[in-house]
């Protein structure tokens, strides 16, 4: 074997073990997910027999099931209100003049990386108020707060990545302003679109402070429910890595499928919470 | 942040800003009933002494609660703890980020699946990052402590162990959080123009030579720009911690987010809790200005 093969044999075996290392925690709850959770107390971490008594135990947990709905819905309607907003505010910054602009688009921008702890508190005692404690329409409300300017950051270089002349072109044959928005701008900026609201989806999905704070039974989102699987007692592994894989896929097929945009999702602040 | 020089004429060409507005409007009442409101509502708080179930008798402290911040030595354990965690996880971050970035640049699929595969720990949601990690760290049965065992350091409920738990939450912030930089540094590398590096080359210059000289700096930028991105999630960190040792052994891996959410909903001192959480609030809001000054270029290609 010659310098240069040896050369690229070493960093072909570095990669792989760099890999290995890195998705071993991720292989550990993809396998005690088939596990039984007497057998990972009973038999250490290599016995591994294949059974899906876990998965079973899980789909059949009513309380789970409800939250991963709840989830679902949070994270889909969160979702669709910063989408709907962000994109006309996205829109409003890029494309028009005023002497406010400057001010309000380096604040929506900023309040993107607010604590949670700083806002759940506040949030806390105004939903008390409300009425809106342990209720779907209050945890989406939470989540909208860290999405939305989340979706008007990222969507901020799409919008302004469109010719003029397309704007002008519409405005000649006489549409009105809303008219080039909603029917110029938002389909052209349609992959914008698909890429803000995948993360934002994500980041909701993903969520657990205010979800943990401002739920109790009703609104309980599925990160909740599972931490609740540590019992009292006795941590149920075996089912919590079931149902941590079932939460895992949505975020696994997101992460591989759109890898071309995940350096701009990530550039536009963060991704947790 | 770039904007049009033109914004006179724009103005005029418009005849005014109103659709500036209607379009900005509905975000606008939006980030200041869920965004602004709350955060004023915190300032409110934090000059009150204030249980969550003894709302009526509230006593208004004025600058008491920031006062008694610098007194409670809790507090100030907990800031401290949250600043070793910063200094030491995101160096280390950094530089595994920036090594591996350096190994997977290469063309062919195969280094391309393994930046793919990297990534996924990014996106895990943190609850199940941090429960994951506690179950391998479990005595006896979890596959670290398994291993810990096998290597002559005995049984032992690790995190049980305050010093080791610390080092855990740091371990798993670590594992998580590399492949964040290292996607930033891939990105940045990939940018770099291949003939000053052949110049180097030519030159005869050496591995370390090559990274100090061209690549550091080139990316100098990106770094920054990674690096305050995870400065900001680093400060508030809970999830993941909470999880995996709430906290605990004892007050050990107690991060500031997690000492201001025992003080609100453990102990019920929510106008206290509210006060350290505009202390964050503050800090995090800094980084954050510089961050969005640094990296914002919007503008329509108009005028």
């Amino acid at each position: 074997m010659n310098k240069r093969k040896l050369a690229s044999f070493i960093i072909v075996i570095l990669s792989i073990l760099v890999l290995i290392i890195e998705l071993m925690p991720i292989f550990v709850v993809i396998t005690s997910g088939f596990k039984r959770d007497i057998d990972i107390w009973a038999r250490g971490p290599f016995y591994f027999k294949p059974t899906l008594a876990s998965y079973k135990s899980v789909l059949s947990n009513k309380d789970f099931l409800v939250s991963l709905k709840n989830s679902l819905l949070v994270a889909s309607l969160s979702t669709f209100v910063s989408i709907i907003i962000g994109s006309m505010a996205s829109y409003g910054i890029t494309r028009y003049s005023s002497k406010a602009k400057e001010f309000i688009a380096y604040s929506f921008l900023v309040f993107r990386m607010i604590p949670q702890i700083s806002l759940v508190i506040p949030l806390f005692v105004m939903f008390t108020t409300l009425n809106l404690k342990d209720t779907l329409t209050g945890v989406t409300i939470a989540h909208v707060s860290f999405n939305l300017p989340y979706v008007i950051w990222l969507l901020l270089p799409f919008f302004a990545a469109i010719p003029k002349d397309y704007e002008e072109a519409a405005r000649i044959d006489g549409a009105s302003e809303s008219g080039v928005f909603w029917k110029i701008f938002l389909p052209l900026v349609a992959p914008g679109l698909v890429v803000a609201a995948i993360f934002a989806f994500l980041m909701s999905w993903n969520e657990f402070l205010y979800a943990l704070i401002l739920s109790s039974v009703n609104a309980r989102t599925a990160p909740v429910a599972v931490n609740g699987l540590l019992g009292q007692y006795a941590p149920k592994w075996g089912q919590l890595s079931a149902a941590g894989t079932i939460m895992l896929i949505p975020v696994f097929i997101i992460t591989l499928t759109l890898q071309r945009y995940i350096i701009k999702g990530l550039a536009a602040g963060g991704i947790k919470g | 942040m770039r904007f049009s020089k033109q914004a006179d004429t724009d103005i005029k060409s418009r005849g005014a800003s109103r659709p500036f507005w209607l379009f900005v409007f509905p975000a606008l009442i939006v980030v200041l009933t869920v965004l602004v409101y709350p955060m004023f509502y915190a300032i409110y708080m934090s000059g009150y002494e204030w249980n969550l179930f003894n709302q009526t008798g509230r006593k208004f402290l004025l600058f008491g609660n920031y006062v008694r911040l610098f007194k409670d030595s809790e507090f100030l354990h907990s800031l401290w703890l949250q600043l070793g965690f910063i200094i030491i996880a995101l160096p280390i971050e950094t530089v595994i980020g920036f090594f591996v970035a350096l190994l997977l640049n290469r063309e062919g699929k195969f280094f391309s699946v393994v930046r793919s595969l990297l990534l996924l720990p990014v996106f895990i949601l943190p609850v199940i990052s941090g429960l994951t990690w506690r179950m391998m760290l479990q005595p006896e049965y979890g596959m670290i402590s398994f291993i810990l065992e096998k290597l002559g350091f005995g049984v032992k409920a690790w995190l049980a162990e305050p010093k080791f738990a610390y080092g855990m939450v740091i371990v798993q912030d670590v594992w998580r959080m590399w492949p964040f930089m290292f996607m930033f540094i891939y990105a940045g590398l990939s940018g770099l123009p291949k003939e000053s590096l052949e110049a180097a080359q030519i030159d005869g210059a050496g591995f370390w030579t090559k990274v100090f000289k061209i690549i550091i700096p080139y990316l100098r930028p990106t770094i920054a720009t990674a690096f305050l991105l995870r400065l900001i999630d680093a400060l508030r960190i809970f999830s993941e911690v909470y999880v995996m040792t709430g906290g605990g052994p004892g007050n050990a891996t107690l991060l500031l987010s997690l000492y201001i959410n025992k003080q609100a909903f453990e102990f019920f001192s929510i106008g206290y809790a509210a006060t350290m959480g505009v202390f964050l609030l503050i800090i995090a809001l800094a980084i954050a200005f510089f961050v969005v000054r640094g990296n914002i270029q919007f503008e329509g290609e108009r005028g």
